[in-house]
C-alpha cells in the first residue's frame, strides 16, 4: 500500500470512522472465519483435486480478511496490527455472522454454507463497489475479481449436489435446512449504517444487498428445486452469540498466537 | 487446413463425413512434453491421427501424435480467475516477500543493512 495512514483515513469524521469500523470488522471476521473453517478440509477432501481446491478458497479468504484487518488497522490508527485485530480477541468479540458460525460439518454443509456465502458476499461487495471511501472501493474491486472464481466453484459443486442422486442431495437438503435460516445473517444491519449510507461509503442500505442476493440466487433456487433461505429470525442479533464450535474453533486458530503474543515473524 | 479451404473442395457437409477440426499434440523426443502442434480436419479420430502423421511427423520430427476434438477442448482465460489481484507470493517456493519486513525491523533496531560479503574481507 503506497498512501501513508494519515491520508486515509483524512476526512472521515468520528461517526463516519466508527461506521467504518463496525463494517470492516463484520466482513474480516466473515472471511476469517469462513476462511479456517474450510481450511479444516486440508487433507481430508472428498478427493486430493479438490482438497488443493479448497485449501487455496480457504487461503483466499483469509487473504481478504488481511486485506480488510489491515484496512482496519489503519481506521484505527492505535498501533495494532491486522494481526492483534484479527487475534487478541475473546471469541465474544468477533463479530462473523451466524452463517459462518457452525463449524465444518459434512461436505454438502461446506458447499451449501460457501454457496450461500459466496453470492450473498458477491451482492455486499456489489453495494460497496462505488464506495466513497477509496480505499475500501479499491481493495472491493480487487475482492470481486477473486470472488468470482469462489462463486463458480461453489455454484459447480453445488449443481452435483443437488442432482448428483439420492444421497448428495439428502444431505444437500439437510445442510440448507440447517444454514438456510442462518444465510441473511450476512446482511445484519450494522450499527452506524445510516451514518455510512449518508457518507456515500456505502452505496445501498444492506437490505437492498440482501434483496438483490435473494433475485442472484433465484435461478439456481427454481432451477435446482431447493428452498429459498428465509428472512433471518432475530436480525439484530445476526452477528452476536457465538456457538461452541466456534469457540473451539477460536482455541484452534489461535492457538500458537497465545503461546507468545509478543512473537515476531 | 482451414475451414475455408475444405468448404472450397466442396467436402465437409455430406452426412455421411461430416469434418470437424482435431487439435494435434506431437511429442519430439521419448518422455519429452507433449506439446500443442496445430490442427487438422478429419471425419473421425482415427483418420485425423494419419492426417496429423502426414503434418506432424512426415520428416520424422515427432515420436508420438495425440488427438483431441476440438470440441472437446474446455477453454478458461479469464484473467480475474487466472490471476488474481491480491498478494499470492506466499505460493511461491520463496515465500512471503520480507524486504519491506526487513527494512522495517531494521529501522526498529536502528542497524543497517548488512554489507554484501566478498569484496570487503
Amino acid at each position: 500500500m503506497t498512501t501513508t495512514a494519515a491520508s486515509l483515513v483524512v476526512g472521515l469524521d468520528a461517526a463516519v470512522r466508527s461506521g467504518l469500523d463496525a463494517l470492516l470488522l463484520s466482513m474480516a471476521d466473515d472471511e476469517f472465519v469462513l476462511g479456517f473453517s474450510d481450511s479444516e478440509w486440508t487433507g481430508i477432501a472428498p478427493m486430493l483435486e479438490e482438497d488443493v481446491a479448497m485449501s487455496s478458497l480457504a487461503l483466499d479468504e483469509i487473504g481478504h480478511a488481511r486485506a480488510l484487518y489491515e484496512l482496519l488497522a489503519e481506521v484505527r490508527a492505535d498501533g495494532r496490527d491486522a494481526d492483534a485485530i484479527a487475534y487478541d480477541r475473546s471469541p465474544e468479540d468477533y463479530r462473523h455472522c451466524r452463517l459462518v458460525d457452525r463449524g465444518r460439518g459434512d461436505w454438502a454443509m461446506t458447499i451449501a454454507r460457501r454457496y450461500l456465502y459466496d453470492t450473498a458476499d458477491a451482492a455486499r461487495l456489489e453495494a460497496l463497489s462505488a464506495s466513497s471511501w477509496a480505499p475500501l472501493a479499491e481493495l472491493v474491486a480487487k475482492l470481486r475479481r477473486e470472488e468470482k472464481y469462489h462463486v463458480m466453484h461453489v455454484s459447480t459443486w453445488l449443481d452435483r449436489l443437488a442432482r448428483g442422486g439420492d444421497e448428495a442431495r439428502g444431505r444437500l437438503l439437510a445442510a440448507l435446512a440447517t444454514l438456510a435460516p442462518d444465510a441473511a445473517t450476512v446482511f445484519t444491519p450494522l450499527p452506524g449504517e445510516t451514518v455510512l449510507l449518508a457518507a456515500r461509503v456505502l452505496a445501498n442500505p444492506l437490505a437492498e444487498a440482501e434483496a438483490r442476493w435473494r433475485a442472484s440466487i433465484t435461478p439456481d433456487v427454481v432451477r435446482l428445486e431447493l428452498p429459498m433461505p428465509p428472512p433471518a429470525a432475530s436480525p439484530e442479533r445476526g452477528r452476536l452469540d457465538h456457538s461452541d464450535a466456534f469457540r473451539w474453533l477460536w482455541g484452534e486458530f489461535t492457538t500458537v498466537r497465545r503461546m507468545d503474543p509478543e512473537a515476531t515473524w | 487446413m482451414t475451414d475455408e479451404a475444405v468448404r472450397d473442395r466442396g467436402v465437409g457437409t455430406t452426412e455421411a463425413g461430416v469434418l470437424e477440426p482435431f487439435e494435434v499434440f506431437r511429442q519430439e523426443k521419448d518422455g519429452g512434453p507433449m506439446v500443442h502442434g496445430g490442427s487438422v480436419l478429419a471425419p473421425d479420430p482415427l483418420l485425423a491421427l494419419h492426417y496429423a502423421r502426414e503434418m506432424f511427423s512426415r520428416r520424422g520430427e515427432s515420436v508420438r501424435l495425440w488427438v483431441v476434438r476440438r470440441a472437446d477442448v474446455h477453454e478458461l482465460d479469464d484473467p480475474d480467475v487466472l490471476a488474481p489481484p491480491l498478494d499470492r507470493s506466499y505460493r511461491k517456493p520463496g515465500g512471503y516477500v520480507m524486504r519491506d519486513k526487513l527494512a522495517a525491523a531494521r529501522e526498529r533496531a536502528g542497524t543497517s543493512k548488512p554489507k554484501a560479503r566478498g569484496k570487503s574481507r
